[in-house]
């Protein structure tokens, strides 16, 4: 590639601006513009068709007579299903709380420690993320009636931490990776101990991704059904595990209520993951931190 | 203490959990697939392989090969769907790159069931979308939608578009642009370019997401459950069914083994080459 000399190039250039033909087709924004378009509209009208149908007036799903809150307040009115939105609330919560820790650490010391641990560490952090659900749903359940435990909430709690672990740990890895040691070695040669270089200097870089990763866990979590059916007892459903048996009696109204306000649930935590980190003074976006684009 | 043995502390936690709570579970699910019921229904430990050849019963086959097309179907329509859209807002998107992504991302933020729901109530047979037809004087007879595999098919490639997308779009986002520019110059046709600079850079990122798409698509029961009936149950259902109505403990493990056993090679591919990222982020993203 080196030494082609700049005429070269320009021909080049100039060939292809005379050869256009409907291959170009290919290439052009306006085509890919069309297209993306229809895969936005196909990606947004299940969900407008359920914001919509919340607000109808007639127990309907196919014509929409009037606006009408009254899914609404047979959702708040109903006594269980107000139970399961705090049941779902506080399990995504703990889970939040317990799985960032947890995560977060698991990321610390994969990346800074250097054991004949650590690459069994990492691939035993990575397998959940290729496993189906399913299977983890299975083998909680196995392992909780194995050892005796009745199902509750406290069984569904600790299969969300499980699950959440690894996406923690992804996440902070990403910006771990992207970040030297220096600072953390310059801390230590000033006379900051190990400890107080991770208090004061690691864990104040990693801030952002941190809060990211628990939002991302708390959606998901607060989302979560195959993991929750399989771990949910008699007392203490969460809502999509009542969802689940209420749409197995046909569409129902209420279900867009439950499911609109979900929506808003989950998403105030996204959109909080994805704008958090400006709060903290960086003007990265949260979207590079959740991807873990940024320095790679 | 050594810097070894401080920074190896934070690995114990997580290490310890996973081991506990995932591993070892995952061993018990191996382990009672060699077992049977007794005669009050429990789940006996044993060394019976029974479970296996009832899983490859003919009456299960076929199950089983359904879920592996079905999955492989959703792969390839998440791709041809995704890629596309990677690409415009990878090259095209400008300023607006970071919001075209989280509108992509955020129906996936709304609860997986309620999306399913959202598509039965779309295609139901006094549905939406027949409704809809019927008034555009389209068609005279309703269309059945559900209970048939494209509809159940169609849930998949909506309920994880997203995992394919998103990979791919890291791979463009990491590619040079002057790349294609310089394509252009050597090859000329945006075809050619495409096909010879590209798709070989973003090779990564398709992978990943064939993947990350379609080891959760074998596993869903949600979708057939759902969109589907008895035809195009898939071996999720079947799993599914033998931990509650069936009360078939022994048996659903082993279908469990067999659909991870169907799904390890894709596995050990990913974690391959998340493995070497780990190791060297710019090698593995193939520039």
């Amino acid at each position: 590639m080196t030494g082609v000399p700049p005429t070269a190039v320009g021909t080049g250039r100039r060939f292809g601006r005379r050869s256009r033909t409907r291959e170009d087709a290919f290439d052009r924004p306006r085509f890919l513009k069309l297209y993306s378009g229809l895969v936005y509209l196909y990606l947004f009208i299940p969900i407008a068709v359920v914001v919509l149908f919340s607000f109808n007036s007639v127990k309907s799903l196919q014509s929409f007579q009037g606006f009408s809150t009254q899914w609404y307040s047979d959702f708040l009115n109903d006594p269980t299903l107000r139970e399961s939105l705090f049941v779902s609330l506080r399990i995504a919560v703990i889970t939040m709380v317990i799985a960032t820790i947890i995560g977060t650490a698991l990321a610390i010391g994969l990346v800074r420690a250097r054991t004949r641990w650590s690459p069994a560490a990492n691939i035993l952090m990575l397998i959940p993320l290729v496993t189906p659900e399913i299977v983890a749903g299975v083998s909680a359940l196995l392992i909780f009636s194995q050892l005796g435990i009745q199902l509750s909430f406290w069984t569904i709690v600790i299969a969300h931490i499980t699950f959440s672990i690894s996406y923690v740990t992804v996440v902070v890895r990403g910006r771990l990776a992207s970040m030297g040691d220096e600072v953390e070695q310059a801390a230590m040669d000033l006379g900051a101990t190990r400890f107080q270089a991770v208090r004061l200097v690691l864990l104040p870089e990693l801030w952002p991704a941190i809060v990211a990763a628990g939002l991302l866990t708390f959606a998901l979590s607060f989302d979560d059904f195959v993991l929750s059916f399989f771990t949910t007892g008699e007392d203490a459903q969460p809502l999509p595990v009542r969802i689940w048996s209420a749409i197995r009696f046909g569409v129902s109204p209420t279900i867009n209520a439950i499911g609109t306000l979900m929506m808003v649930v989950s998403l105030t935590a996204v959109v909080a993951a994805v704008l958090l980190p400006r709060f903290f003074g960086r003007k990265e976006s949260g979207i590079k931190v959740l991807t873990g684009q940024e320095g790679g | 203490m050594s810097d070894r043995a401080f920074w190896s502390r934070f690995l114990l936690p997580g290490g310890l959990w996973l081991l506990l709570l995932f591993a070892v579970p995952i061993c018990l699910v191996l382990a009672l697939s060699f077992g049977y019921t007794d005669d009050l229904g429990r789940a006996v430990y044993s060394n019976t392989l029974a479970n296996y050849t009832d899983a490859f019963d003919p009456l299960y086959i076929p199950v089983l090969l359904r879920s592996i097309g079905y999955a492989l179907a959703t792969a390839v329509l998440c791709l041809l769907l995704g890629y596309p859209i990677a690409y415009y807002i990878a090259r095209y998107g400008g300023r607006r790159k970071h919001l075209l992504i989280a509108l992509l991302v955020i129906p996936f933020f709304v609860n997986y069931l309620v999306r399913t729901y959202a598509w039965v109530a779309l295609l139901a047979d006094e549905g939406l979308l027949n409704s809809a037809l019927k008034d555009v004087g389209l068609i005279d007879t309703g269309i059945q939608f559900v209970n048939t595999p494209y509809a159940v098919i169609g849930g998949l490639v909506y309920g994880y578009l997203v995992f394919m997308i998103l990979p791919i779009y890291a791979s463009l986002e990491r590619m040079d642009g002057a790349l294609i520019e310089a394509g252009k110059d050597l090859f000329g046709k945006p075809s050619r370019v495409f096909l010879h600079v590209t798709l070989p850079q973003t090779k990564q990122g398709i992978l990943a997401g064939c993947v990350l798409v379609f080891l959760p698509a074998v596993g869903d029961f949600v979708s057939a459950q759902l969109l589907g009936g008895p035809d195009t149950y898939m071996v999720g259902n079947l799993i599914q069914d033998q931990f509650f109505a069936a009360s078939n403990w022994p048996f659903g493990s082993a279908l469990t083994v067999v659909m991870m056993l169907f799904l390890s090679i894709w596995m050990l591919g990913y974690l391959r080459s998340a493995a070497r990222e780990a190791r060297d982020p710019v090698a593995a993203g193939g520039v």
